[in-house]
């Protein structure tokens, strides 16, 4: 897949991009409004993209069975709509219009469309957005069944969201387009820095924010992230720059109830409310903070945070 | 292009469930109806009432349920969505065409019983009401393709029912003082009225079929015209 570069404003927008994408795998892009337009503007070919777009609305008079047998016939497949409305997990809501859906209800069958597309890859904008967590779970299996035939890129502004479901996922700012780094840790060769032991025990991480110095103590933090190599520290929903290593924090963290959840997460296990589990390979935790922050788990470090836990 | 039946048949039975249930576009099936009901009681004193009450219909009804149809799935991105599927753009106007077709044949059928008009030539008769629901339904995707939502597709009906409707009628009113409105004489309403009009007994082929061909000629333009539009105005989305 193909992007050519992009200027608005006399500004590039949208750099040449050249992605390389295997079968059956899920890429996505964190990316804002503006971008994702252009981007999906350049994938005119129907024969080979099918896109979903973010204002993709359904025949909201018909019920969710009738809708089915209309995308069964006008995509000419041969399966039995009963059978997919099994797979879809839609049997309670089989005569429902679709107007009197919940909205959540309501996007997941929208969403459905996805299914019937012929094309070898697929575009979504937004998938998970409307969303609530156990209509995501279900798109995500389903997702997850289409892949291993097809590829799938997912457009979004939302981390979270393209952790979900993508294999690999890149950034598209201002500064250009960079793969993050969401591999499992156990692959990486961990550089532990044998710290010299201090005497004195540091008990606060500086942070810096508009050239001020703020300090917290780490009971105060909600999680630490790192994005494209620099480290964001969260809390009370704010966030702040930190000029430390995730390695070094983890390390000084390690003592006040931290834990490495993620390879490029910390997350304080005091403000830890509830493990979501997305799919048998894929889990978040829920913070129990003023916002609603989730952050990833590996599914390596989910056995260590059990154990932690004692659960 | 690749015409598929089986395609052309989910949209249409998808469309007939949308249409049916959407109320507010449904009730003008009663219209042509209700007016063939109020206007039996002229009869022959009132020259051209029937012709009236068809060519109101065809405007309210045809044209109206096609630039709705049309409409209402763009408003919905569902059309953009449709052209991704194996359907093509003939698939979908033929499957929602034959829709509108059907409803108005039926429709305007119940509306000639009501109105007890009994045709000179019944094939001349029903040869010229279906290629009018054919030109009208033209008309209404050409409609429906230049208005986004549901809202403005019922607005534009009102320049169709000008430019079909209300214009030849005035016109012939001024022909004679003013010649250059005898060209109106040609728009499909007025030859429709003349053909309605000819009598048991100075009627020859020849009378019926001259209405008959300038009519088939208006459905033919207008139908080339709106397949033409339509696929220019969908490559552009």
């Amino acid at each position: 897949m193909q992007f050519q570069p992009m200027y608005y404003d006399g500004e590039l927008i949208v750099p040449k991009i050249e992605l390389n994408m295997r079968s059956s795998q899920s890429i996505g892009i964190i990316t804002d409004l503006k971008r994702k337009q252009f981007l999906m503007n350049q994938l005119v070919n129907h024969s080979q993209y099918y896109l979903f777009r973010a204002g993709q609305s359904e025949y909201m008079r018909l019920t969710v069975e009738e809708l089915i047998t209309f995308l069964i016939k006008v995509t000419e497949r041969n399966e039995h709509v009963d059978l997919l409305m099994d797979y879809f997990s839609l049997k309670e809501e089989r005569k429902v219009k679709i107007k009197d859906l919940s909205s959540s209800k309501r996007m997941y069958v929208t969403l459905l469309r996805v299914f019937f597309a012929h094309q070898p890859t697929l575009v979504l904008e937004e998938p998970y957005f409307y969303l609530e967590e156990q209509d995501r779970r279900q798109f995500k299996r389903i997702l997850d069944d289409l892949l291993k035939e097809k590829q799938v890129l997912i457009l979004t502004s939302n981390l979270e969201d393209a952790l979900i479901s993508c294999d690999a996922i890149y950034r598209l700012n201002e500064f250009g387009f960079h793969q993050l780094d969401i591999r499992d840790s156990e692959e990486d060769k961990h550089e532990v820095l044998k710290q010299d032991e201090a005497n004195i025990t540091l008990q606060k991480i500086s942070t810096k924010r508009n050239d001020k110095m703020i300090l917290f103590n780490p009971p105060e933090i909600d999680f630490i992230e790192s994005i494209d190599g620099s480290i964001l520290v969260h809390a009370g929903g704010e966030n702040y720059d930190c000029a430390l290593t995730l390695t070094e924090l983890e390390q000084r963290l390690l003592n006040f109830g931290f834990f490495r959840c993620h390879r490029s997460y910390i997350v304080n296990l005091q403000k830890v409310r509830e493990i979501i589990t997305w799919t048998k390979n894929s889990y978040s935790l829920r913070l129990n903070t003023g916002k609603d922050a989730v952050v990833p788990l590996s599914r390596s470090k989910l056995h260590e945070l059990k154990a932690l836990l004692n659960i | 292009m690749s015409i598929s039946l089986k395609r052309a048949g989910a949209i249409f039975v998808k469309d007939y469930k949308e249409f049916s249930r959407n109320y507010a576009v449904s009730i003008m099936l009663i219209f042509p109806i209700i007016f063939a009901f109020l206007l039996r009681g002229t009869g022959p004193s009132l020259v051209g009432a029937f012709g009236l009450v068809l060519n109101i219909s065809f405007v309210i009804l045809t044209s109206f349920a096609q630039a709705c149809l049309i409409a209402e799935e763009k408003e919905r991105n569902t059309l953009r969505s449709l052209m991704m599927t194996p359907a093509t753009t003939m698939d979908v106007l033929i499957g929602k065409s034959s829709l509108v077709f059907v409803m108005s044949a039926v429709v305007l059928a119940i509306a000639t019983y009501i109105y007890g008009y009994e045709p000179v030539g019944i094939w001349a008769f029903v040869a010229a009401i279906m290629f009018s629901i054919i030109l009208y339904t033209a008309a209404g995707t050409i409609c429906g393709l230049f208005s986004k939502t549901l809202l403005e597709a019922s607005l534009s009906i009102i320049p169709v029912s000008i430019v079909f409707t209300g214009a030849p009628y005035a016109g012939m009113l001024l022909a004679d003082d003013f010649p250059i409105f005898k060209v109106l004489e040609y728009a499909p309403n007025i030859q429709l009225v003349r053909l309605l009009n000819i009598s048991n007994t100075a009627s020859t082929t020849g009378d019926l079929l001259k209405p008959l061909l300038i009519i088939l000629a208006w459905a033919v333009v207008l139908t080339i015209v709106s397949v033409v539009l339509y696929q220019r105005r969908l490559k552009d989305e």
